[in-house]
């Protein structure tokens, strides 16, 4: 066994010689220089946040002693180190495939190599110094580094006007997100010994609400800036679409991330929320998140805008679950908060791993048809039929449909909303049902979304020149989106195994081991536990509970929630059973189809097309029109603007042309970014007329104020 | 909404009873003229009594006067005209349906599994109107008939049964082929209305084929301009072989019907 530390230094080191090697090399070996380094440095920190994460023996690194802060310290418990095992996740498929990707004419032609390789390892390291950062002072350094690489990242193309417009937006609000972090550090600190997490917490202990409150809510709008929560998420569907494919996959696979390990580290392990109220906030921000991120996922027809949409839902649905976890766990239900916090970490290595593939999905089909609009893409899985399987499977996780992960953690977390009834307080269940609801409607609008996502671009006919001259990428590009897929059904079908590392982690919080509650030991039971007596153990053997005892590690196959005597089972289900009955049942079909029709005469006929001559790729269904009913029921949200222009002939009874265009202002920006907007220019107009220009007047402002001054100092 | 409710229990079931009992009341149908042939003096006056007929559905044979029912639009012109009073009567039923098959063979082309479920594509090849508002009413209550087992599908995918309504315009024509090229066997081809039949009021012309059987084989043929709704229910029961198609003479050598010709 490798000393994870030693690795950790071997992972520095590779990543400043990605730095060194891409400044150096030319263009051409640059880019098999940023797949090796890339992908083996992801492969180091896979493996030390791997080995952390299962042997739970948390390293420590200190670093310089700065005088009067105190000392900068690197420490990996398994908070941090299930962050970098995500980031490794995505990190490591996202360097094969960049190699290739960055390829692309548009950014050949234009753009250097070398400044993406460097940024892209600085990322990385920054990403990964910010996971494992011990005290604020490194902390904040890494934010920042991170914030600024990943602003250079997103703004590659920055010959183009809204690149740059959507890369200083982000860059803008991220930044004001950072003075709330700061802010929120400060106030921590202000009663603290040093600048070390420990000394931090200690100093939390005796915090008074009014301060908890104020750290609360900076840090959670500060933190929730970089996650992409509602109301200061209108950055992310502006980078996304502008960003480079490969660089989106990281973006939303691990930098959104970013802030939620941000809103963990701060509000449940630094300063835990003490008040059910700001557990409520974390609740409903995280829903009305996502259920405006599938809204708007649903009505857009730019692959990535759209995918960028769906991160803002997928961010709120694990919110969601952090807020559950908090509320309960403040109302002294430990099992049921473990269960919310378990339902969203897996949501938040799920939605990575789906996100970053299909993100590398749609840069595939944007590197291979140049074109991102579902309008007119389609018919892709003819000629690009690998792509589609493997965008296919991120679509069927990230819809939630068994046997993939997404599954498992949207059901988790949708059972640990149904779990409110064990709360006491009336306002709280109400919120809880409406929040319940909302991410019900969200998991059914993803399907509808996705659907659409997937039908409009890779099936029916190529609705443009561009679409139908695309081709299948190389096998390095093939092959990052295989690993991820790989990686989709994997979380999806071992939950039983993912569920105790997640446990682990969490307890690094929550202190409390709950995984006994979510995955009854049927495999090891009934040796010496209370909880799972011999007889629970053997009425469930007969439902298949116990299938594969003999020979597969570990507690069990299901995932089953156990309540009182009254209510033995409150939940319970196994994606790892129902995977094998799954491919029996669609195999056995199979067979039998085959066998009884074994003799039938085959008709084969073309398409029927509704009696057409000829079937034009514009007569077909589009995007927009399948999504369009959304976009009607849910006017009341989009609030569209209309523009109608229509010619007559001269009699003026007929029309002979109409042009409809529709425009949509997302809805944050209209009414929350639109009128601060509107405020600071009034403000600044108000001002403006006490601006005359004549210098006496000036010299009067300075009287005035000096007056005032002295009058203020003479009071005091 | 209650009203609906209200009203529904109100009026109480108001479907017709046919094929059990006979349906009598008055106006379900146009009819046609009966009491065939009429012998007339003198070829001449036979011929002379044929011509007021628009579709050519009268015929003189010698001194007689025959009815060629398929291609009757119930026009009243033999009742009305006064020169050679043919005098007939009218009759009220509606069971028409024409095929050029016998029953037995016809219950065989879809066996017993399509007795009570059917599905229809309803092809409009240039129709004025009149035989789909018909078929329209075979889809509300007084018809109703999904009772029977009779379904109309968007889709010749799922269709077993291509009802063709109109006569057979050139620029249906490639429609037409397509759709019944795409129904699974077994399928079958109804023959909506004298249009359909032979060209109707609109005879072949440029623009027209006259009957759909020109293109594809006819199963059953609908007389009637427009057949009455039960026409349509009596043809679509005698296709499965529920009832007997009704005895009328085709008149044409052809299988399929009449020829526009």
């Amino acid at each position: 066994m490798i000393d994870p530390k030693r690795l950790f230094f071997l992972f520095l080191i590779l990543c400043g010689a990605g730095v060194v090697l891409a400044a150096l090399l030319p263009r051409r070996a640059n880019r098999v220089v940023l797949a090796w380094i890339g992908s083996l440095s992801s492969l180091t920190i896979l493996w030390v946040g791997g080995a952390v994460l299962l042997s739970g023996q948390a390293w420590q690194v200190d670093l310089w002693n700065i005088w009067s802060l105190g000392p900068m310290v690197l420490k990996m418990d398994r908070l941090s180190a299930l962050f970098v095992f995500i980031a490794g996740l995505v990190f490591l498929p996202v360097s094969i495939f960049s190699a290739s990707y960055m390829n692309l004419p548009k950014y050949v032609k234009r753009y250097g190599f070398k400044s993406f390789g460097i940024y892209y390892h600085l990322l990385l390291a920054a990403i990964v110094l910010l996971l494992v950062a011990g005290d604020m002072l490194s902390f904040l350094l890494a934010w920042e580094a991170m914030s600024i690489f990943s602003y250079l990242l997103v703004n590659y193309e920055h010959e183009k006007e809204d690149t740059t417009k959507a890369g200083y937006l982000m860059l803008s609000l991220g930044e004001a997100g950072t003075i709330a972090v700061v802010l929120a550090f400060f106030l921590l600190a202000r009663t603290a010994t040093g600048l070390d997490f420990p000394a931090l917490r200690a100093a939390a202990a005796g915090m008074g609400q009014a301060s908890a409150w104020a750290i609360f809510l900076l840090s959670f709008f500060g933190f929730g800036v970089k996650a992409g929560l509602v109301p200061t998420n209108i950055w992310l569907p502006l980078a996304h679409p502008a960003a480079p494919s490969n660089v989106s996959a990281i973006l939303s696979g691990v930098i959104l991330n970013l802030g939620l390990y941000g809103i963990v580290r701060f509000n449940a392990d630094l300063l835990p929320v003490k008040d059910i109220g700001a557990g409520a906030i974390v609740l409903i921000v995280g829903s009305i998140s996502a259920l405006v991120g599938i809204l708007y996922a649903v009505i857009r027809n730019d692959m990535k805008e759209m995918l960028a949409h769906s991160s803002i839902e997928n961010i709120g649905i694990i919110t969601a679950g952090l807020g559950a976890g908090f509320i309960f766990r403040i109302a002294g239900l430990p099992a049921l908060a473990g269960i919310a916090f378990i339902a969203a970490f897996y949501h938040l290595l799920n939605h990575s791993l789906y996100k970053a593939l299909l993100f590398l999905g749609a840069g595939a089909v944007d590197y291979s048809a140049g074109e991102r609009n579902m309008d007119r893409l389609g018919g892709l899985i003819r000629v690009m039929p690998w792509t589609s399987l493997f965008f296919l499977v991120g679509a069927l996780s990230i819809a939630a449909l068994p046997p993939f992960n997404g599954f498992v953690s949207e059901w988790l977390t949708l059972q640990t909303m149904l779990r409110s009834v064990e709360l006491s307080s009336m306002g709280i269940k109400i919120i809880f049902a409406l929040c319940a609801a909302a991410l019900a409607l969200t998991a059914a609008l993803a399907v509808t979304c996705f659907v659409k996502a997937f039908a409009m671009s890779f099936l029916g006919l190529a609705r443009s020149p561009k679409a139908s001259k695309a081709v299948e990428v190389n096998r390095s590009m093939q092959a990052p989106m295989a690993i991820l897929a790989l990686c989709c059904l994997l979380f999806g079908i071992l939950p039983t195994y993912v569920i105790p590392v997640l446990d682990n982690t969490i307890a690094t919080f929550t202190h409390e081991h709950m995984v006994d509650e979510l995955v009854p030991p049927f495999f090891t039971a009934p040796q010496g536990n209370a909880r799972f007596p011999q007889e629970f153990v053997s009425e469930f053997h007969d439902l298949g509970a116990q299938v594969g005892r003999t020979f597969l590690p570990g507690q069990g196959l299901v995932v089953m929630h156990r309540g009182t005597e009254h209510n033995p089972v409150v939940y319970a289900m196994s994606t790892s059973y129902t995977f094998v009955v799954l491919i029996l049942l669609m195999g056995g079909s199979l067979i039998l189809f085959r066998v009884l029709t074994r003799s039938r005469k085959v008709d084969r006929g073309p398409v029927w097309a509704g009696g057409v001559r000829q079937l034009l790729p514009k007569m077909t269904y589009t995007a927009t029109g399948f999504s369009n009913p959304v976009r009607v029921i849910f006017e009341a949200v989009f609030r569209p603007v209309i523009f109608d222009e229509m010619r007559e002939t001269v009699a003026e009874h007929f029309l002979i042309a109409v042009k409809s265009q529709r425009q949509e202002v997302y809805i944050l920006e209209r009414t929350m970014f639109s009128p601060l907007a509107r405020l600071g220019r009034w403000l600044a107009a108000l001002l403006g007329k006490i601006h005359s220009g004549s210098v006496n007047l000036y010299a009067a402002y300075i009287l005035i104020s000096l007056g005032i001054v002295l009058i203020i100092q003479r009071l005091m | 909404m209650w009203e609906w409710v209200w009203e529904g229990i109100r009026s109480g079931i108001v479907t017709t009873a046919y094929p059990a009992r006979e349906e009598t009341a008055s106006g379900v149908s146009p009819g046609f003229p009966t009491d065939l042939p009429r012998t007339f003096a003198a070829a001449g006056e036979a011929s002379v009594a044929a011509s007021c007929c628009p579709t050519e559905a009268l015929l003189s044979e010698d001194q007689q006067v025959v009815l060629r029912e398929p291609r009757c639009i119930h026009c009243y012109r033999c009742l009305r005209q006064t020169e050679t009073p043919l005098a007939w009567q009218w009759q009220g039923n509606y069971e028409w349906a024409v095929s050029p098959h016998p029953r037995v063979e016809l219950a065989k082309k879809f066996g017993r599994s399509f007795r009570r479920s059917l599905h229809l594509r309803i092809l409009d090849a240039g129709a004025c109107g009149a035989c789909l508002s018909e078929i329209e009413q075979l889809n509300k209550p007084y018809y109703n008939m999904h009772r029977l087992g009779f379904f109309v599908t968007p889709t010749p995918r799922d269709a077993d049964v291509l009802v063709v309504a109109g006569p057979m315009t050139e620029h249906m024509r490639q429609p037409l082929l397509s759709a019944y090229e795409a129904m699974p066997t077994p399928k079958a081809v109804l023959a909506l209305g004298a249009c359909a039949i032979f060209g109707g009021v609109f005879g072949t012309s440029f623009a027209s084929m006259g009957g759909v059987a020109s293109l594809i084989p006819v199963d059953i043929l609908v007389p009637g301009c427009p057949p009455p709704p039960l026409a349509i229910l009596h043809a679509l029961l005698a296709l499965i072989g529920r009832v007997e198609p009704a005895a009328c003479e085709l008149n044409s050598s052809s299988p399929g019907g009449e020829r526009g010709d």
